[in-house]
């Protein structure tokens, strides 16, 4: 691979970016469309979220009644349908796991929950109960409805009791400490334009050269596919990095966006994520014959990024016969990562997986790319 | 060492046969002219020889390099017959990333740009998007990228469709030129009478190669006082390719 003729295609395609007054426009303005529609319009109902109930209450043996365990009463009363409940006796070690993203809440009942529940039927007490709720902050949405289901359940439970308890749940933040709507969806808006506009970009821009016969021109030179396909893959993990740095700055003074983690990280992961995406529309420029076909992917391309990719509704909320395709998804990686660097303050040693996941569909996509631009018969 | 030297090529497109059996032979240092109704296999042959697209079978020598090869490509040149410029770009733009895909530096690029835009007539439209230029002038911007880095050979593919009459003088005088320093030029064009100015020709047809030879002689040779007349004589015959003038 010769460095100054990719360079070259890189510069070619800036050029060709920056002289073209719509591709401009698109890069800056449909981001910032999508993060003001979207970001008001949003919010969803929720199903299957991780949680860990940690029951030290010991119950209370009550004369006549039997043995009594509110805590078991307020774990039946969760809504299996939204919540998946896992037992743990540790609460540390449920914590740990509420750390590493494994669930998103952990319920604690201390060890004298009926008890103090008991006691504050009494009147002539001044006794309360509590139970703790240990959250991840850093998807709003999940956040808010674990503790919804929560708060339901205990009323059911004190409805079945019959009596009047004073209980009060105890909230402690894990992540994203005030965590809002608009600051789960940052990250997410700006890994799903990234997707869509370097797909689209890089499928039209190819199309065009198909046609117009540049592609097969440059290949007649000494230029080879592989130094086409890294030249593209520059400009446009630099057009993408462009992209989130202009989101993450509207974000903060426009809406005010928290960020705890560190924000380079983030913007490294969306520029992994563009070299992903121009590769995917330089392999589906091949299934195309003329420049108007491109809107014909242009399903194909949105829908699974709208659905599966947890950009506007956590993966939680889709059924869970589908949440494996959302492993085919690039912008799923990306935007679990990005919102964990940037929520949750995580860094490399804990997006790992899905920084390794976009690396792989690089090697793999970029591999295909440039053999789908070999001359053919 | 021939420029090109083509043995029983052929190129299939499915199961038909665009080019037949073709053995070509051009010497260094001349213009040959690849010549041919619309859908002859002129196209094809050179797509071939440029190395854009592969061979159905038979040999393809370029330089003495089998082709495709990345080894020539540094000294080819080749315009397409379709306009294919990048038309995002500006005039300049695309010359220089053309050197730039030779490997030519800053400087070269600059002073060799600036002869190409005198020579297609362009040097005000330097900085013009392609887009916005008309058919002709693309055309134009199209054979400055094939000339850009003094190819030793140069395949050019009906580069006179579209050009004015005065132009197109022009354009065979630069064709002159190129040749008196060394470059070996195959047009292809179905303009049968500016092919005259080339030192050989070849007719084809349905593929395959029917006449080969020096103009005026393949004009005497037929009895017919145009390269048309004689094409339609060859073509008559059917018979294998004669190449009067050739020992
Ligand atoms: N990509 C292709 N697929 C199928 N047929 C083709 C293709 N390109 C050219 N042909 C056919 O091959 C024949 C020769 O075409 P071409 O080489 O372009 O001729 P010319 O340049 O002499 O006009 C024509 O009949 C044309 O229809
Ligand atoms: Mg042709």
């Amino acid at each position: 691979m010769n460095m100054k003729r990719v360079l070259a295609v890189s510069k070619r395609v800036f050029m060709d970016l920056k002289n073209d007054k719509r591709s401009l426009a698109l890069i800056i303005i449909a981001p910032l469309f999508a993060m003001t529609v979207f970001g008001l319009a949003f919010s969803g109902e929720l199903k299957d979220v991780n949680v860990i109930v940690v029951n030290h209450d010991l119950g209370m043996d009550v004369p006549t009644i039997g043995e009594i365990n509110f805590a078991d009463d307020v774990v039946n009363n969760l809504d299996s349908e939204v919540l998946i409940i896992e037992y743990k006796s540790n609460l540390d070690s449920a914590l740990e796991d509420l750390e590493n993203g494994e669930a998103w809440a952990v319920i604690y009942f201390p060890e004298d929950y009926t008890n103090n529940t008991m006691a504050s039927m009494n009147p002539m007490l001044d006794a309360s109960s509590s139970i703790d709720l240990y959250i991840d902050m850093s998807n709003a949405n999940v956040a808010e409805s674990v503790i919804m289901e929560t708060n339901s359940a205990l009323l059911a439970t004190i409805e079945d009791t019959g009596g009047g308890i004073p209980v009060t749940i105890e909230r402690i933040d894990v992540y994203g400490e005030n965590a809002e709507f608009m600051d789960f969806f940052v990250p997410g808006i700006i890994c799903f334009t990234v997707y869509l506009l370097t797909t689209l970009l890089t499928l039209m821009s190819f199309i065009g050269e198909r046609v117009s016969g540049t592609l097969s021109r440059v290949l007649a030179t000494p230029l080879t596919e592989s130094e086409i396909v890294a030249g593209y893959a520059i400009t446009f993990s630099l057009v993408g990095t462009f992209q989130a740095i202009f989101l993450v700055v509207v974000g903060i003074a426009v809406f005010d966006v928290m960020i705890v983690g560190n924000v380079f990280l983030a913007f490294l992961v969306v520029a992994l994520l563009a070299i992903v995406c121009q590769a995917l529309g330089i392999l589906l420029s091949a299934f195309a014959e003329r420049e108007a076909q491109a809107a014909q992917f242009l399903p194909f391309i949105v829908m699974p990024g709208f659905l599966l990719s947890g950009v506007f509704w956590p993966l939680e909320a889709i059924p869970a016969w589908l949440r494996p395709a959302s492993f085919f998804v690039p912008p799923s990686y990306a935007i679990e990562a990005t919102r964990s660097v940037m929520l949750r303050g995580w860094g490399l040693d804990m997006i790992w997986p899905q920084v390794l996941a976009l690396i792989v569909f690089a090697i793999v996509l970029l591999v295909l790319a440039a053999i789908s631009l070999r001359r053919r018969g | 060492m021939l420029a090109v030297k083509t043995d029983k090529l052929v190129k299939c497109y499915g199961k038909f046969k665009a080019v037949d059996d073709l053995n070509l032979h051009v010497e260094k240092g001349e213009i040959y002219g690849l010549l041919g109704p619309n859908g002859a296999g002129k196209t094809t042959a050179i797509k071939v020889l440029s190395g854009l697209i592969k061979k159905t079978s038979g040999t393809a020598k370029v330089l003495d390099i089998e082709v495709p090869n990345k080894l020539v490509s540094g000294n080819v040149g080749y315009m397409p017959q379709e306009t294919a410029a990048y038309i995002g770009l500006t005039v300049h733009q695309n010359i220089e990333f053309f050197g730039k895909l030779f490997g030519l530096d800053k400087e070269h690029i600059a002073k060799r740009e600036k002869e190409l835009l005198e020579f297609i007539d362009l040097t005000d439209w330097r900085d013009e998007l392609v887009q916005n230029l008309s058919g002709g002038m693309k055309h134009r911007v199209s054979l400055a990228c094939a000339l850009i880095h003094e190819p030793d050979i140069l395949f050019l593919d009906e580069p006179t469709v579209g050009v004015d009459p005065k132009l197109r003088i022009k354009f065979w005088k630069f064709f002159t030129k190129m040749k008196e320093n060394g470059t070996t030029v195959i047009i292809t064009t179905h303009y049968m009478d500016e092919a005259r100015r080339c030192d050989r020709v070849g007719f084809m047809r349905q593929g395959k190669l029917i006449a080969e030879g020096v103009p005026e002689v393949l004009m005497k040779e037929t009895g017919t006082d145009s390269l048309e007349d004689a094409f339609l004589k060859y073509a008559d015959i059917e018979r294998p390719p004669v190449r009067p003038g050739v020992k």
